[in-house]
């Protein structure tokens, strides 16, 4: 296991590589620069030049690529052209902003998603079955950004903001440095109940619906039968029989929706104000602020591996009978 | 001395974040309703005790790059926040474009105008203690005009030659003489020398200051940033009475709400308090809503369409004229911006104190369009619906940025001049690619649309002028030796009345040329709560009274 680990890191790093030259190459041949930004006649010409000197922009192509890998070695990604910060700091405000809304949202996912997937399989064909199924593929079709408006103006109704008074933007309120510990807390809460939402719910119906397959092909196997007989409780055999088989190729699919959690926090953020990494990346993409772009990108990159690989190596943990890295 | 800029919209959409002097193409209300410029009703009779307190929320679509008013790139909302919020300009500028004493209680110039000596205030201070002075203004000139700082509006200072502090509220500049010559000091306030100065060059643009830790002398300070989300400012308490003392409000608070109907939503719930550069589609109910009403003013932002006049096709001024009258501006202002503008008629638009309001524009009338194409030889002669002369179609390309609203407005031009027997083909360029090719020297195209933000200190030379017909700027090609003696005059007239007459003539002229089809001119449209009195804003910026917003005791 250990052994199939360290593998799985070793072919990542050609793999990043890959993708930070791709995405420097790219945007170079993108037109336009950071300085494109100000066409603006009141800003003369050796101004311009000027500025592209301070960026560094002056400088040959592979050598901007050098220095940009040997400062990404670094930890220190360079300075941010639009925000007059460290790349790092930059991103070290954005990233757990981000890192909190998809993670709950993941849990959502999973945990709704299953336990919706297991109620549908066991009362398979039910009136609830149904409606569980119609709701989902609903959901399923319903773009992110969409489904978030909609909550927006939901929870903005007068008729549902007097009972239900949730924030529909930002991570805090105004007043949020007044107020105690446990507000600080209740009032981060609610500002994730939105998004969370909005970010979670159609990957969640797209895990019932897996949940819900993987579970009646379980409840047909003969162990299932077994189990039965042995006299154990329904809710024995479901759960501790059933859902651990029925969860194997769920788990799989975590690898598969960690890239669509972070393709989808750029709409979510947008649409509530989420300072989160997103954003940053399409906001230093218009800007041209390459060294943000290239740092946000890498980062992108590494928590799709590393949730990959995190993937597979859940599959050995619920399924004995996977075992990495032996006998080869 | 170079004058306007893009407008913000036509950037934005390629992608750049918006730049520009005065930009952000949105905006407000030919269509009725709708207060022109201020919202503060009835605040006269509460006093001033009744009106402190609370905090207003101020909602924009873009984050600030920083506050240090030096660094690049140029930001219309962080500019204001500089010269209205944190920090204090020597000068600044009053409704008729004007210089008003601010943090320079008072200025003289030499009588060959060759020496300016300003006299600063004594009762300002640093939100860190430290006195404002002349250093500090010294300090401010020296990295503004240094070439390694890459000021973007350096040319602000082109005739500034040299600076001497002369006491410590007393400073002396050498400059050659130029009417405008403060306007450099209403765009740039003064920056804190003791905080700065030991820092070298090349850690400036990415110093705490501009981003974290800005030191000012403002009517607000700055409190906190959270990146990507909200900047905080409170009240200064010491700012001097004699301008207006402490703000009214505790705290003023700029939020990022990058979409527009999230943003609508918090405008509506209250959760904001000010929605600045409305979309033209929100302004009708921004302005139904009772919790919320409508501020709408001009901009000096027009859209037009600039002919290349070198090109045989538009070098004739009837044909110009003819296709201006072939376009129905009215509808296209309707359609594109829902009435919120005005149709222009020429290059001075309503923002400008020069303006007069008895213009009219050049009308709809393809009755005449038809007459006048043929009466220059522009006649259908082979019955295929185009107007030929000599054997040639008249036939051009359109070159349009790759904004919805500017392939729309292309759209509509095309079918329009269908109707008089003009064949517009439209071109999207990528926003690069179309600002490469207008300012090539080759000038390869026959028309563009583009809006554009004029200087607020008219000076039209780099458009217009016969001997800059090379420059980067001369778009149409046209020109005019005696416009040209009209406006080398602009900027040395002194008299007010002078410089209005001559701004009208200049203005007159140019449309009379038609080397561009002005389209219109646009309006900017803010919403307001209700509750938040002692709102102004015209084109000088919507951050510029600030200091006065008071709130109604229900909405604090």
């Amino acid at each position: 296991m250990l052994r199939y680990t360290g593998r799985r890191l070793l072919e990542a790093v050609p793999l990043l590589l890959g993708i930070v030259t791709l995405t420097f190459l790219l945007l170079h041949l993108a037109p336009g620069d950071p300085t494109t930004a100000y066409f603006n006649p009141n800003i003369p010409p050796d101004v311009i030049e000027q500025m592209r000197r301070n960026l560094g922009l002056d400088r040959p192509l592979p050598i901007q690529y050098v220095d940009w890998l040997r400062s990404s070695f670094t930890g220190h990604f360079g300075y941010s052209f639009s925000q007059h910060r460290p790349v790092a700091a930059v991103i070290g405000d954005a990233l757990p902003n981000t890192l909190l809304m998809s993670g709950i949202s993941l849990v959502l996912i999973f945990v709704l998603g299953c336990a919706v997937g297991v109620v549908q399989a066991v009362r398979q064909y039910s009136p609830l079955d149904q409606a569980l199924t119609v709701g989902a593929l609903t959901l399923y079709s319903v773009p992110g950004f969409w489904l978030g408006l909609m909550l927006i103006l939901l929870v903005s109704t007068p008729a549902v903001s007097s009972w239900l008074h949730l924030p529909i933007s930002g991570m805090t309120s105004i007043d949020y440095e007044f107020l105690g510990t446990w507000g600080k807390i209740l009032d981060r809460a609610r500002h994730l109940v939105l998004p969370v939402i909005a970010l979670g719910l159609a990957s969640a119906a797209g895990v019932a619906r897996y949940t819900r397959g993987a579970m009646l092909e379980v409840i047909r196997q003969d162990y299932i039968r077994t189990a039965r007989a042995k006299g154990l409780s329904e809710r024995q055999v479901i759960l501790r029989h059933a859902l651990r088989n029925a969860l194997l190729p769920v788990v799989s699919l975590l690898g598969l929706y960690l890239p669509l959690l972070f393709g989808g926090t750029v709409v979510i953020e947008v649409v509530f104000s989420w300072p989160g990494m997103g954003r940053l990346l399409y906001d230093s993409i218009l800007a041209r602020d390459y060294p943000v772009v290239m740092a946000a990108t890498f980062l992108f990159g590494a928590l799709v591996v590393a949730g990959n690989l995190v993937s597979d190596l859940l599959y050995a943990v619920v399924d004995p009978r996977v075992r990495y890295g032996e006998g080869r | 001395m170079r004058l306007g800029s893009v407008s913000a919209m036509d950037l934005r959409a390629t992608g750049f974040r918006a730049a520009a002097l005065l930009a952000a193409a949105l905006l407000a209300a030919a269509c009725g309703g709708g207060e022109r410029g201020s919202a503060g009703a009835s605040g006269a009779a509460v006093p001033d005790s009744a009106r402190r307190g609370g905090t207003v929320v101020v909602g924009g679509q873009a984050e600030m790059p920083g506050v240090d008013p030096l660094a690049p790139p140029p930001d219309y909302m962080a500019a204001q926040v500089e010269r209205y919020v944190l920090f204090m300009p020597l000068v600044q500028l009053g409704p008729d474009m004007g210089f008003r004493p601010w943090l320079a209680r008072s200025w003289d110039v030499s009588p060959d105008s060759t020496e300016v000596v300003f006299h600063l205030r004594d009762d300002v201070t640093w939100s860190d203690g430290e006195p404002v002075t002349a250093r500090d203004v010294a300090y401010t000139y020296r990295k503004a005009t240094d070439p390694d700082i890459a000021f973007p509006n350096r040319a602000y200072f082109d005739r500034w030659d040299s600076v001497r502090v002369v006491d410590p509220h007393t400073v002396r500049f050498r400059i050659r003489p130029y009417s405008q010559f403060l306007f450099g000091w209403t765009q740039v306030p003064v920056l804190p020398a003791h905080v700065l100065e030991d820092v070298p060059d090349s850690a400036l643009a990415t110093h705490p200051f501009g981003t974290s830790a800005p030191v000012g002398d403002g009517p607000f300070r700055f409190v906190r940033h959270d990146q990507g989300d909200r900047w905080v400012f409170e009240a200064n308490p010491d700012f001097p009475a004699e301008l207006g003392g402490r703000p009214y409000v505790d705290r003023l608070v700029y939020r990022v709400i990058p979409d527009e109907a999230t943003a609508l939503a918090e405008l509506a719930r209250g959760d904001v308090d000010l929605l600045l550069d409305l979309p033209p589609q929100d302004v009708e109910r921004v302005r139904s809503e009772s919790a919320t009403r409508l501020l709408t003013f001009p901009a000096s932002t027009y859209a037009f369409v600039a002919w290349n006049t070198r090109r045989p096709l538009f070098s004739d001024v009837r044909v110009r004229r003819a296709l201006t009258m072939a376009i129905d501006r009215r509808a296209m202002l309707e359609a594109v911006r829902h009435g919120l503008g005005s149709v222009a008629t020429g290059p001075l638009g309503p923002w400008h104190w020069a303006y007069d309001s008895a213009w009219r524009p050049i009308p709809f009338d393809p009755d005449s369009a038809e007459a006048l194409l043929a009466a220059s030889g522009w006649r259908d002669t082979d019955g295929d619906g185009v107007r030929d002369r000599d054997g040639r179609p008249f036939r051009f390309t359109l070159l349009l940025p790759d904004v919805q609203v500017r392939q729309d407005m292309g759209v509509m031009m095309q079918a329009d001049l269908k109707k008089v027997g003009v064949d517009l083909r439209p071109a999207t360029r990528d926003f690069a690619t179309l600002a490469g090719a207008i300012q090539d020297a080759s000038r390869p195209y026959d028309a563009f649309l583009l809006s554009w933000s004029e200087d607020l200190v008219i000076d039209d030379r780099d458009y217009w002028a016969c001997d800059r017909k090379d420059g980067p700027l001369q778009f149409s090609g046209w020109c005019d030796p005696t416009l040209d003696a009209v406006m080398d005059s602009i900027p040395a007239a002194l008299d007010r009345a002078v410089k209005r007459r001559l701004l009208r003539t200049y203005a007159r002229t140019v449309e009379r040329a038609q080397p561009y089809t002005f389209l219109f001119n646009e309006d900017r449209a803010v919403g307001v709560r209700t509750g938040l009195e002692g709102v102004e804003m015209d084109v000088r910026g919507e951050l510029r009274t600030a200091r006065s917003w008071w709130l109604r005791p229900g909405a604090r």
